[in-house]
């Protein structure tokens, strides 16, 4: 029996509409959408399960032929991207819904942002990758805000502005590529933007990069992202580094890999050197950062670079590479924002797993990543850019460690005031067993391996 | 309570896991390899939960673990060879391949022998340590788990045939002696010198890492056999890069020239980290990972002169700086330099005799023996008389006899006295050095020379001499190991057989056959007698006349702490903090500016996408006709209208010429033959500047005219408006670069018109929104129900709270 791919994205979907007629500072109403995401994830498991046997599955809105309704379809690039965002918004929910939910809103919206992110993963309709990324955009605006201090909305005013524009732009090129193909079907387009002259294609290709350079906090697009990771409250946080930023890796394989991979080798060298960037600028500016937060969002920025270098490589190894990357990423900084507030011998211990996951010390799974995006680049035969992501990585080293030493994770001694308000044991449990997931990955990475191998396989071979 | 789990994995099925070495038929057998690699992995873990359970208790299970592990490699060396080899992450082709080789065997026998005598000690020295600095006896666990953790990654390391594999046990040393070394983390040293340890070891173990992605890129595999089969079969030579990466990494985990700063810093560990460090664990893990790729890297000549040469310096300027320490724990530190330096020395020298790989492990057991039994001798005086230096110490043989005559021997072993195993040690590397020519033989005895002059001053120091500390008692298990590893040192000093033997067996996997030495004593003439007479007379002579030379030596010391390596390390550490600290003073920091980077950024994209790409035809103008002058027009007024909206002050103007942008634009699209969508604009438009207007209604007035007479907002006027330019250059190209090629012939515009009847409706745009593309529909209506959600949240009593 196989399961309609639609079901868990309108299981969301509605949730969220349903949640959001609730007070969701209510238990009930917290472990409501808790059931509601976990119950999306698990139906996405049995579609991933499903479309591993058989391969990929799409379905048409409205039953209409192909190219005329707007096409959901389910490969491995997709889904691995879904189970990624899904997996860590319920973690985060999990986690601030044990903390004590503070504003009414929160469990619709994480709902919302799990629609917006399980929607943009599954469609093969570029406009309406562009709706699902919007109710993910929007959903993430209120998000920020979560708090209520003012400096959270603050921030939120930063990343709602910063971000619209990356939207405008967004939306000017899928603009500029409807009317040179005449559709916004990924798989015609694929077909037909060879066939349109290079230069629009190239322009509309630059914005598209722009707009998820901005998403994915790429140098020099980064600007908005240390005050927004630093502001927010943990769980927030986590969500933002841990699946929202999906939506920049996620925006520049499918988009860039899967329809203007031309595009995408032209701009190899701007790629390569924004990369470069990246990874110096979030590296060094982590160095002298005294909180916690600050030093995993100028790594965030860092890490940015390794995935552009990735998709600079091109081919099914690097693409490879720039998922299993962004995986593992995407899991470590969420073990890290969810520990960091904390403190014990457990926390001590997860935080030493995330820090040694983020510099890519095994049996972290954070390892694996780094081995990954090393291997893509020898095999590359590209001396100059092995030699940059050592210096990266030695990096990250310092800044990651010394950010271990400064604070004493198992006791509390000499810990400025963040959040003392999560010092619940149940939130210890849960990023310890974040900590358990990573080494566990670290320990037998053949599933993330397997992952990232078809989910660069599906990407290639959509390609004309 | 361990026990019952463990002896449970130290049977693996030959169903399940490939053995090598001697099987029996079918049935369950005892395979040494299998069990190693479960204590390798679960060491750890499992002395933590224990530790979190019954802190009293981890020690406990650090003794049956490394107890376990030793009584396993016993029987391996009695049994020979085993292995393991699963599949791993079949996708990169990773296996757990582990052999019990010799050479894995000898480290292991180190790894766990001295691991035992270390938790031994560890147990009583650890709750005083605690009790002095004022701490929780129950920290005591996390120390165990750690130094668990440090052992089973050393006995993964030694046993691993796959590169990956041996990675991770590699860098997880790194990150166990990083626990470890910053154990005492109220102290800023302590956590200083961890970091400098885990850069050192971790920054040069991504050589290893590439080394071990190039290898694998050059043979296609990660295994190491197969590598070294096809390597020795002449396919490939390993290449000077990746040889270098993987000297270098071992190097620095060696404590070599110039990455030997580190451990010297090291020591801020509790003692008996220090012990097992210098022993067994983290430098002997560097001189096992070249004995483990010598068949590669014998490839290259020039690599192993390039050791010989790192090894000689090495030794000799630890050899002299260890003279000058007054701390005695900074003694030994440098002596465990000097005396890699022999080892790495002799390695190098392997490539044309052989006696040097088979000297060069029979030195390391040596060494780590000796140097055990010192570190815990520190240790243990320390404790009992609260000093650490050497001038503040003497005459404490009488109240330490038992201490004094343990150390004795490992002193007189490390300085190759005879009726020791270290007399042998030196033998050999004399032999060695002979088959390398005179050099060779002159550098060999100033090592040993130098070796006898610090060590003779640090035991003398301690135990001769006038009394000037008083001791108090210290208990028997900070002295039992002390005397177990003297009895030994003896013991195989007259014996030396079994560890020669343990050494052949480990040089045969270095140097792909089979190797055999005698070491034995000969009352007669040979070249190494005299060399050793030489030393002895030289070394006795140096102690006797130190006043005389030491103020030469103490001038090295004081240049190398100017110049040497570690300053480079704190200079550059400072560097990277301060020109960080200055980025992030020049970070962008208000919106404005944050628009501004990325909008800049997005426009030099721009520029060099068009640059990048012909522009030929790629722009064309179009031609205008009579009837196109209405169209014209307000074209024109819509450029006024966008250009007017930048200038007023005050919020009202701007949403009116905003508005004003928009209307003209509907009148556009009617114009263009699209009444619809103008209708639709018009009919935007009209609730946007309503709501702007009722908005700026609600909002208190000197508020708004507070933000208007802001000078905030005004004195960045130029860059404003050069962005605002940028921003409508970006949009005006990518448009009309778009716009200049004809609509695509086969849109599915055309098929939207044709199918319109099919949905029962007359009108296309309604189809599209509510038919064809209604999922878009429905998620902007989401897009806005969400917005609605997050002003609720904002709002109180329809008022901003």
């Amino acid at each position: 029996m196989s399961l309609d791919l639609t079901v868990p994205l309108g299981l969301a979907w509605f949730a969220a509409i349903g949640l959001a007629f609730f007070d969701g500072r209510r238990a009930w109403a917290g472990w409501a959408a808790v059931a509601a995401l976990a119950t999306t994830l698990l139906g996405t498991v049995a579609v991933a399960v499903d479309v591993a046997h058989s391969g990929p599955r799409s379905v048409v809105a409205g039953g209409w032929p192909t190219t005329i309704g707007i096409t959901l379809e389910a490969d491995a690039l997709g889904l691995t991207f879904a189970l990624l965002s899904l997996s860590v918004l319920l973690v985060a929910l999990t986690y601030e819904v044990v903390a004590g939910v503070q504003a009414r809103g929160f469990p619709a919206l994480v709902l919302a942002m799990a629609t917006g992110l399980l929607g943009l993963c599954l469609t093969a309709d570029l406009f309406n990758f562009y709706v699902f990324f919007e109710i993910a955009m929007v959903s993430a605006y209120v998000l920020t805000g979560y708090g209520d201090r003012p400096h959270q909305l603050r921030a939120a005013t930063i990343f709602l502005i910063v971000n619209l524009l990356g939207s405008v732009l967004f939306l000017i090129a899928i603009a500029a590529l409807y009317h040179l193909t005449g559709t916004l079907d990924m798989e015609q387009l694929a077909i037909r933007i060879p066939i349109v002259q290079t230069n629009p294609a190239i322009l509309s290709a630059t914005l598209i990069f722009v707009a998820f350079g901005i998403k994915l906090g790429l140098f020099p697009f980064h600007f908005w992202l240390a005050a927004v990771y630093t502001g927010t409250r943990p769980a927030v946080a986590a969500i933002l580094s841990g699946a929202l930023v999906n939506i920049g890796s996620y925006g520049l394989l499918r988009i860039g890999g899967g329809l203007l991979p031309r595009e995408l080798e032209q701009g190899a060298p701007v790629l390569f050197a924004l990369g470069a960037a990246s990874i110096l600028y979030g590296g060094l500016q982590a160095i002298s950062c005294g909180d916690p937060r600050e030093v995993l969002a100028y790594s965030s920025i860092g890490q940015a670079g390794y995935i552009l270098v990735c998709l600079a490589i091109g081919g099914e190894a690097g693409y490879a590479a720039a998922v299993l990357f962004a995986v593992t990423n995407a899991i470590n900084k969420t073990l890290l924002f969810l520990v960091v507030p904390l403190r014990g011998p457990w926390v001590a211990a997860a935080v030493t797993v995330g820090a040694a996951s983020v510099a890519g010390i095994p049996p972290a799974a954070g390892f694996f990543g780094k081995a990954a995006v090393f291997r893509s680049t020898v095999a590359d035969g590209n001396p100059a850019i092995l030699t940059l992501l050592v210096a990266g990585s030695a990096l990250s080293f310092i800044y990651m460690f010394q950010m271990v030493g400064r604070q004493d994770w198992a006791t509390g001694d000499g810990v400025g005031p963040i959040w003392s308000d999560s010092h619940l044991p149940a939130t210890r449990i849960i990023a310890g067993g974040v900590a358990v997931v990573v080494i566990g990955l670290g320990l037998w990475p053949e599933p993330l391996l397997v992952l990232s191998d078809a989910a660069a396989t599906a990407l290639i071979g959509r390609l004309p | 309570m361990l026990a019952v789990p463990f002896s449970l994995l130290l049977f693996v099925s030959n169903g399940t896991l490939a053995t090598s070495g001697n099987t029996m038929d079918g049935g369950w057998q005892f395979n040494p390899a299998a069990s190693l690699l479960a204590l390798a992995v679960l060491s750890g873990p499992l002395t933590w939960l224990v530790g979190r359970w019954r802190p009293g208790l981890a020690w406990v299970a650090g003794a049956l673990l490394a107890g376990g592990g030793l009584t396993t490699t016993i029987v391996a060396i009695a049994t020979g060879d085993s292995g393991v080899d699963v599949a791993w992450a079949p996708s990169w082709g990773l296996r757990l391949a582990f052999d019990l080789d010799g050479l894995a065997r000898l480290y292991a026998l180190l790894a766990t022998g001295i691991g035992l005598l270390v938790v031994i000690y560890a147990r009583r020295y650890v709750p005083l340590h605690l009790h002095h600095q004022g701490r929780d006896e129950r920290e005591a666990g996390p120390f165990f788990a750690a130094f668990l953790l440090f052992m089973g990654a050393m006995l993964g390391l030694v046993m691993a045939r796959d590169l990956i594999a041996l990675f991770v046990f590699w860098d997880v040393t790194a990150l166990a002696s990083y626990l470890l070394i910053s154990y005492d983390r109220q102290d800023a040293n302590a956590r200083a010198s961890a970091l400098m340890a885990l850069l050192v070891t971790g920054i040069s173990a991504l050589g290893l890492l590439v080394a071990a992605l190039l290898i694998e890129d050059r043979y296609g595999t990660f295994d190491l056999g197969a590598v070294i089969a096809a390597a020795e079969a002449g396919d490939h030579s390993l290449g000077l890069t990746t040889g270098i990466l993987i000297v270098s990494a071992a190097l620095a985990k060696s404590a070599q020239l110039p990455f030997h700063f580190w451990l010297p810093r090291a020591m801020a560990a509790p003692t008996p980290v220090s012990a097992y460090l210098h022993s067994a664990a983290m430098v002997a893990a560097g001189v096992f990972l070249i004995g483990r790729f010598y068949p590669l890297l014998a490839t290259e000549p020039r690599l192993l002169d390039g050791l010989a040469v790192v090894g000689a310096g090495s030794m000799a300027i630890s050899g002299v700086l260890a003279t000058t320490r007054a701390d005695i724990k900074q003694v030994l530190a440098y002596s465990t330099i000097s005396q890699y330096g022999y080892v790495v020395l002799m390695l190098g020298l392997g490539g044309q005799g052989h006696y040097g790989a088979v000297a060069a492990v029979f030195y390391v057991v040596a060494h780590a023996l000796a140097k055990t039994a010192l570190f815990l001798t520190a240790g243990a005086v320390t404790e009992a008389t609260g000093e650490r230096r050497l001038d503040r110490m003497g005459g404490l043989w009488r109240s330490m006899p038992a201490l004094a005559a343990g150390s004795g021997a490992a002193a007189a072993g490390l300085a190759a006295l005879p009726l020791t195993v270290g007399f042998f040690k030196d033998e050999l590397f004399f032999a060695a050095a002979l088959e390398r020519g005179p050099a060779a033989v002159a550098v060999a005895v100033g090592g040993a020379t130098l070796t006898i002059v610090y060590i003779g001053r640090f035991w003398g120091g301690i135990f001769l001499g006038p009394r000037r500390a008083t001791a108090d008692p210290v208990p028997l298990a900070l002295v039992g190991p002390v005397v177990v590893l003297g009895a030994a040192i003896l013991l195989t000093g007259v014996v030396p057989g079994p560890v020669a033997r343990l050494a052949e067996a480990a040089a045969a996997v270095s140097l792909r056959e089979a190797m055999t030495v005698s070491p034995a004593y000969h009352l007669d003439t040979r070249p190494e007698n005299l060399m050793a007479l030489a030393s002895f007379v030289l070394g006795g002579t140096l102690l006797a006349t130190r006043r005389f030379w030491s103020p030469a030596a103490m001038g090295l010391a004081r240049i190398g702490q100017r110049f040497g390596p570690a300053r480079a390390y704190g200079r550059g550490l400072d560097g990277f903090e301060r020109f960080s600290g200055a980025m992030r003073r020049v970070e962008v920091r208000d919106l404005r500016g944050r628009v501004a980077t990325i909008l800049l950024p997005a426009g030099v994209l721009v520029i060099i996408a068009l640059i990048a790409t012909p522009t030929r035809d790629a722009f064309s103008f179009g031609t205008i006709q009579r009837g196109d002058a209405g169209l014209v027009m307000i074209l024109i007024a819509t450029c006024g209208a966008g250009i007017a909206s930048t200038l007023p002050r005050d919020h009202l103007s701007m949403a009116l010429t905003v508005s004003g942008v928009g209307y003209c634009l509907a009148v556009t699209y009617a114009l263009f033959g699209a009444p619809d969508v103008a209708l639709v604009a018009v009919l935007v438009e009209t609730m946007f500047a309503l709501l702007f207007l009722g908005m700026l209604s609600l909002l208190p007035r000197r508020v708004l005219a507070e933000e208007a007479a802001e000078p905030e907002n005004h004195h960045h006027g130029r860059r404003d408006a050069a962005l605002a330019v940028i921003a409508g250059v970006i949009a005006l190209v990518v448009s009309w670069s778009a716009l200049s090629r004809p609509t695509f012939r086969e849109s599915v515009a055309v098929d939207y018109i044709e199918l319109a009847p099919d949905a029962h409706a007359r009108d296309v745009v309604t189809v599209i929104l509510t038919d064809f593309r209604g999922l878009d529909t429905m998620g902007e209506i989401t897009v806005i129900g969400i917005a609605m959600l997050g002003i609720a949240g904002l709002l109180r009593r329809g008022r901003l709270r």
